[in-house]
């Protein structure tokens, strides 16, 4: 739907510095759009790699036989921020972030090119990231600001505000950059607002189109939310992570996050569309092609905001375009994605708030497992099955892998009056992780590789080299069999791996880039001198 | 890798905290977390807690507080009516989450509103002074705060909202299916239980008492055996203190000794998905009762 507050929506152009060297040429540096629709090689140009979402690079210079001599390249250390983004890497430049901060690093050495920093109000939990359009980058701010910056300096070309940070809006994501549209989502389920989609101009900061998680009153899907109040409005559904998209069908996927008020579903009774969603957008229009919901009526904070990982391979003897989800709430889920029809829906942890499956393919929670005020014993906890963390496919395995949690929790219902914001808390008892892999065509369980106890936040990617990397709890980075889940290397590097591992190559080397909280550290086969 | 990494739950109460991505502020545990930061050399979690209790908001300053007070008593008597005793909306709408009481700074666009009232929308005009408007915007900023912070449970969560289930049957399940007697006794290592707690961590604690040290014992390929204090242990490596919390560390590569762990939660994690909500209520009824 288009927006009635595109008018109204504060813009401000700051040209600055856009011509402070005029004679110098700039365009070797840019990012060839037609990048973003090949698969990443020597280039990482987008959040996940690729539009897929899938994380597995065709890059095998590091491969299973060698990585035992994986060495490091070089070390980047940035102040005292935890780093939650997987970089980008476009011309021999990296380009990450954290809360308030952006850096482009030289891919090669590891030396700072430029350090863009704004202080702003509003939540610092994360960053997930930069996209870039050309030779210019997006950014989204702790204040729900979207700014655009000059990738050759980190000079601002402009910024506008997404959403009113006063109302609890934040933003977190990483943009998604289609064609000539800039995607940004939002963030905030701490207060009662609704989560939406926004696409802008990249060169000017336009609005485009604007889709908000909730229809209007009267629209199709208003009949999941009651009649009589104003829940509708106020219903949460945040855009928390980067979506991704298939080309070919010019759709555009994006999974959406819990209703508001959270836990507590007494006042918004209903499936609550489109919250804990999967949805296919046009990306021209905003207008929904289709939508499927993980979790309808959610009373658990359990999201569904997890990478709608898009991926060709048979189904049932077939060639689909199918696209794959492991949720929050423990299960996988299996959809074609040209129509949105269900395929399959298995768990991938053993959860214990289901019921069964209902004929749509949705998972039906059981009664007991509502939050009550003496205490609802439930797996997943609502830090969930997986979360933000990168899942992987790997086309040479056929499988899909996830970082898995088998969390115990009980949740509480606290509310005296009307729930506002959050209806209560769960209080996690014992967690456990694990990689696991999945057959993509059931969900079946091939291997599980153990983490630890303790609720993993490592991500996951996979390469043509036979190689599985993440980190497990105990701070040792490792490189797994994707076949077997067997650990070939591992290196304990003195703290937990809270983002997503990341390659490229440049100069016939391939680069492994995994952030270690505040240190961005580059590895590499040795060199040969 | 079949061995649970159980060492770690130390690490992990504060590890798991860092999967928050929703929630920034909440309490845990009578604690308020603000914030979280790693410590690079150390590996290790360093948390950045201001212990508040009672929780956040008994913190404003008395002349603040008392403002919200009267503010209150100023809301019941005049707004209440239309916008509900809490603010929540009622034939008017919910003040928690109004845009404009978000934006107001000291009643400077909640004064005009309830000054000049609303017409167009059926919201008389309300004769009220200055400062009665003052504590009408204290009051209404206090109860968006109360929204702000309501992803917690509070440590002092009334006992009585606990107590749905029978202690009998509760003393029945300890004694009998839960297999609680195997390693437990009311007179023993639960006696007076109920009082070393807060009822809302007592019931976590019966469910999941993630205090418990592991043991092991490791065997090297020379036969000799070293028992002790697990304080580390992954896939590589398995670091133990000798004998007791007090003894030498001795660290071991697991692929070149036989480890044999003894982990006394295993039971607890076994007993997880099998509890029923009346199993949990029934327990809890009983062990509260341990005084």
């Amino acid at each position: 739907m288009k927006s009635s507050f595109a008018k109204s929506k504060k813009l401000f152009l700051l040209m600055i510095c856009v011509a402070a060297f005029p004679g110098r040429q700039v365009a070797a540096q840019a990012l060839d759009t037609n990048a973003l629709l090949k698969p990443a090689t020597d280039t990482w140009p987008t959040y996940n790699g690729d539009y897929s979402g899938r994380r597995f690079s065709a890059l095998d210079q590091i491969n299973s036989e060698n990585v035992g001599s994986l060495t490091l390249a070089w070390v980047f250390r940035t102040p005292a921020h935890t780093l939650k983004s997987t970089p980008l890497e476009v011309n021999g430049i990296l380009y990450f972030t954290s809360p308030d901060h952006v850096w482009a690093v030289d891919a090669r050495f590891g030396r700072q090119i430029w350090h863009y920093q704004r202080k702003s109000e509003g939540d610092h939990i994360g960053n997930r990231g930069v996209a870039m359009y050309k030779d210019y980058l997006f950014f989204e701010s702790p204040d729900a600001h979207l700014i655009c910056l000059n990738a050759k300096d980190g000079t601002v070309k402009w910024d506008i505000e997404l959403a009113d940070e006063k109302l609890g809006y934040f933003a977190t994501m990483a943009p998604l950059v289609v064609k000539d549209h800039v995607i940004a989502g939002v963030s905030g389920d701490v207060t009662d607002i609704p989560g939406f989609l926004e696409s802008v101009d990249p060169e000017t900061g336009a609005i485009q189109w604007k889709w908000f998680t909730q229809p209007k009153p009267g629209e199709p899907g208003s009949e999941t939310w009651p009649k009589d109040s104003d829940a509708i409005l106020h219903g949460g559904g945040m855009t928390w992570m980067t979506g991704t998209y298939d080309p070919q069908l010019n759709l555009l996927y994006w999974g959406t996050g819990n209703p508001n008020p959270v836990l507590v579903g007494d006042g918004r009774p209903g499936d609550n569309l489109y919250t804990c969603t999967i949805v296919a957008l046009n990306p021209d229009t905003g207008k929904l092609v289709w939508h499927f919901q993980p979790s309808p009526h959610d009373l658990h904070d359990w999201d569904a905001v997890q990478t709608p990982v898009l991926f060709d391979a048979d189904y049932k003897g077939k060639p689909r375009k199918l696209l794959g989800q492991a949720s929050r709430n423990g299960f996988y889920f299996l959809l074609d994605r040209t129509s949105g029809e269900h395929l399959v829906t298995a768990p991938f942890i053993e959860t214990t708030w289901s019921s069964g499956i209902d004929p749509k393919g949705r998972p039906m929670a059981k009664p007991e497992a509502t939050p009550s005020p003496d205490g609802a014993l439930v797996a997943p906890g609502s830090d969930g099955a997986t979360n933000w963390m990168a899942p992987s496919f790997d086309p040479q395995t056929n499988l899909f892998y996830v970082n898995a949690r088998r969390l115990f929790s009980i949740y509480y219902n606290t509310v005296e009056t009307k729930a506002e914001g959050w209806g209560g808390r769960d209080r996690n008892l014992w967690a456990n992780s694990a990689i696991r892999a999945l057959d993509y065509k059931t969900g079946k369980l091939i291997w599980n590789h153990e983490l630890g106890d303790g609720e993993s936040i490592a991500g996951i990617l996979t390469t043509a080299g036979r190689l599985l990397f993440t980190g497990d709890n105990a701070s040792n980075l490792l490189a797994l069999d994707p076949a077997t889940g067997k650990t070939l290397w591992h290196l304990n590097v003195g703290g937990h791996l809270v983002a997503s591992p990341m390659t490229y190559q440049i100069d016939g080397r391939q680069y492994l880039i995994i952030p270690i909280q505040d240190t961005l550290y580059a590895f590499a086969l040795p060199e040969k001198n | 890798m079949a061995v649970p990494f159980g060492c770690h739950r130390a690490k992990t109460s504060h590890h798991r905290r860092t999967q928050l991505e929703c929630a920034r502020l909440y309490i845990f545990r009578g604690v308020i977390m603000l914030n979280w930061k790693f410590t690079a050399s150390a590996g290790s979690l360093l948390l950045l807690a201001v212990t508040l209790s009672p929780p956040a908001r008994s913190q404003q300053p008395e002349s603040q507080q008392s403002s919200n007070a009267r503010g209150k008593v100023t809301f019941g008597q005049s707004c209440a009516f239309c916008h509900g005793a809490d603010a929540t909306g009622a034939r008017g709408p919910d003040l928690v989450r109004s845009a404009l009481v978000a934006h107001d700074i000291k009643g400077d666009l909640i004064g005009p509103v309830i000054r000049d009232g609303r017409p167009d929308k059926g919201m008389p005009p309300q004769p009220l002074s200055a400062d009665q408007i003052s504590d009408i915007a204290a009051y209404l900023h206090a109860r968006a705060k109360e929204a702000l912070e309501s992803s917690g449970v509070p440590s002092t969560y009334p006992v009585q909202k606990l107590l749905t289930g029978n202690a009998d049957k509760g003393k029945a399940f300890f004694e009998g299916a839960g297999g609680c007697k195997a390693c437990h006794s009311p007179t023993g290592d639960l006696a007076g239980v109920a009082n070393r707690y807060p009822p809302i961590e007592l019931q976590a604690h019966m469910l999941y008492p993630d205090d418990k040290e592991i043991t092991a014992t490791v065997t090297l390929p020379t036969g000799e055996q070293v028992s002790g204090i697990v304080s580390h242990l992954d896939d590589f490596v398995v670091s133990i203190r000798v004998g007791d919390k007090s003894g030498w560390y001795r660290s071991f590569r697991r692929k070149d000794v036989k480890l044999d762990i003894k982990d006394p939660l295993t039971a607890h994690r076994e007993l997880l998905p099998k509890l029923t909500p009346a199993d949990i209520h029934n327990l809890f009824a009983y062990i509260n009762t341990l005084k």
